[in-house]
């Protein structure tokens, strides 16, 4: 407990006597972890949104106009027998354009004034998400585009997942680069610390020669280290959360005539907690580095 | 106290700044070594410091050889020794009773017995009354007060003072040499590295002179 008194104190004021240079190496841990948080951030959208379109994914079996009862009969036995298909829901040509005219009200009057309905009946098809990629469902598709009355198939699935490993390599990249940052933020520590150790060294050749137990020489640049992390860190989570707050309502709003995003969500508890230790990591390892130093 | 047996210290290779030192200081002795620059004074206090290990012989001090310490005995062992520089070595952003406390707190002693301790030592060197000044606040004689203190503030079984009057006036030099024959009356051993032979003269004690890190007087 002392030596932790000794510690905390020895670092704060070493913190306080290099604001400067304490101030960058809290800056360059802040902007490190803000990086890796805005990608997990949009990581954890882009996965809700896509996870909210893939548990809506439809199978669209769209029906040409000579499409009769028989075919139509035929149509929902397959997809009966199929084994991939929860629900399916028989959509016709003036159901479909009710729903186009709701959910485009600018374009509602466009398509009402077209001679005849230009959208055609369907069937919508929930599949069950296990089978998302399975060799069943493309199977199902072919039959299905074989039959008579039928004129097109969609399979939703197929562009969420592309749009998935798009996500992915996005988030790859973020991660690559919030790797670079947080490597430049322990640098920077490292070297906070060093030139802390650099001025200090006059008091650890004292304590050297008294005989002071290598753990008080080194703990306070350690502490100190540590401390710039976990600021920066919290800084970084603090300027998400106002990111969040900020962007949330206009980006919903602004997105909301090109796709349904749903309700945007901040970083969850563990990704909060993540942060914050991975912070206060870098910092407790850049100041260990700096602190061998002293021996 | 100490037993010195065929000490050499090499810093290159055939140069040596002691060469075959054979000394015994005994406990509670009060011990002088003199000599020119160069003469191998500081580079002995700086084995008994166990700053650096010696090339060759034995060096043996409260009965440990201090060349077979492990680094954490190091630390016991300095423990046991207070030091007094010629640049006084006083961290200037601390007043003089932070750099007094400094030894016990960083020795993890708690606080009533650091502000105990620093009362002692303040008292008996007479700077209680600057125990609140930094330390270019004070003249030198009063700096090197301040170390004294310092290096007594852990009770030392040994203390070494390495031209610890270079900085001062005679007068000056005087009152801090009363200082070590005090703390020597007290039972420490004190060993104090000078080249001031006046100081000696005046202080009379047992006197060792080293030229070119061999005895040459009073081994």
């Amino acid at each position: 407990m002392r030596a932790l008194s000794f510690f905390f104190g020895e670092a704060g004021r070493s913190l306080w006597r290099r604001r400067g240079g304490s101030l960058l190496a809290v800056a360059a841990s802040t902007i490190s972890l803000f990086v890796l948080g805005l990608f997990l951030l949009g990581g954890v959208n882009a996965g809700r949104i896509l996870e909210r379109w893939s548990a809506a994914a439809e199978f669209s079996v769209y029906l040409n106009d000579a499409a009769t009862p028989e075919d139509r009969a035929l149509i929902e036995r397959t997809l009966a027998t199929s084994g991939v298909v929860v629900e399916q829901a028989y959509v016709t040509s003036t159901q479909a354009l009710e729903r186009f005219s709701r959910e485009f009200p600018d374009l509602a009057s466009a398509a009402r004034s077209m001679p005849t309905n230009p959208l055609p009946a369907s069937y919508e098809v929930r599949l069950r998400t296990a089978l998302a990629s399975d060799h069943a469902v493309d199977q199902l598709a072919t039959r299905l585009k074989s039959l008579p009355g039928v004129s097109d198939v969609r399979y939703d699935r197929r562009w969420i997942d592309r749009l998935l490993a798009v996500v992915r390599v996005i988030r790859g990249a973020g991660f690559a680069l919030a790797a670079i940052f947080i490597l430049a933020a322990a640098v920077t520590i490292m070297s906070v610390v060093r030139l802390a150790l650099l001025a200090r060294r006059q008091e650890i050749e004292i304590m050297q020669l008294v005989g002071a137990p290598l753990a008080y020489i080194r703990g306070p640049f350690v502490v100190e280290g540590t401390l710039l992390g976990l600021i920066g860190a919290a800084l970084a989570v603090a300027g998400l959360w106002a990111l969040y707050l900020s962007g949330r309502g206009p980006l919903v709003a602004w997105a909301s005539g090109i796709m349904d995003t749903g309700d945007l969500t901040f970083l969850p508890a563990a990704s909060i907690a993540g942060l914050l230790l991975g912070g206060t990591l870098i910092g407790a390892v850049g100041g260990g580095l700096a602190s061998r130093e002293a021996r | 106290m100490i037993d010195a047996r065929e000490v050499s210290k090499m810093y290159t290779r055939g140069v040596y700044a002691l060469h075959s030192l054979t000394l015994a200081v005994g406990k509670g002795e009060f011990l002088f070594l003199t000599g020119p620059s160069g003469a191998g004074k500081s580079t002995l206090l700086r084995l008994l410091l166990r700053q650096e290990a010696p090339s060759g012989g034995q060096l043996i001090v409260g009965g440990r050889s201090l060349a077979k310490m492990t680094p954490s005995q190091v630390q016991a062992y300095r423990r046991t020794v207070g030091f007094v520089f010629q640049d006084f070595k006083l961290i200037p952003t601390l007043t003089v009773y932070e750099n007094i406390t400094f030894v016990p707190r960083v020795l993890g002693q708690g606080l009533a017995i650091q502000r105990r301790k620093a009362f002692q030592v303040l008292k008996w060197v007479g700077l209680q009354h600057r125990m609140n000044a930094f330390p270019l606040e004070l003249s030198g004689g009063e700096q090197q007060r301040v170390a004294v203190a310092r290096a007594l503030i852990n009770d030392p079984a040994l203390v070494l003072a390495d031209e610890p009057t270079g900085n001062l006036d005679p007068d000056l030099a005087l009152d801090i040499m009363n200082l070590f024959r005090e703390i020597n009356a007290r039972g420490t051993t004190v060993l104090v590295a000078t080249h001031d032979r006046e100081l000696i003269r005046r202080v009379g004690r047992r006197t060792v002179t080293l030229e070119q890190g061999r005895i040459v007087e009073g081994g």
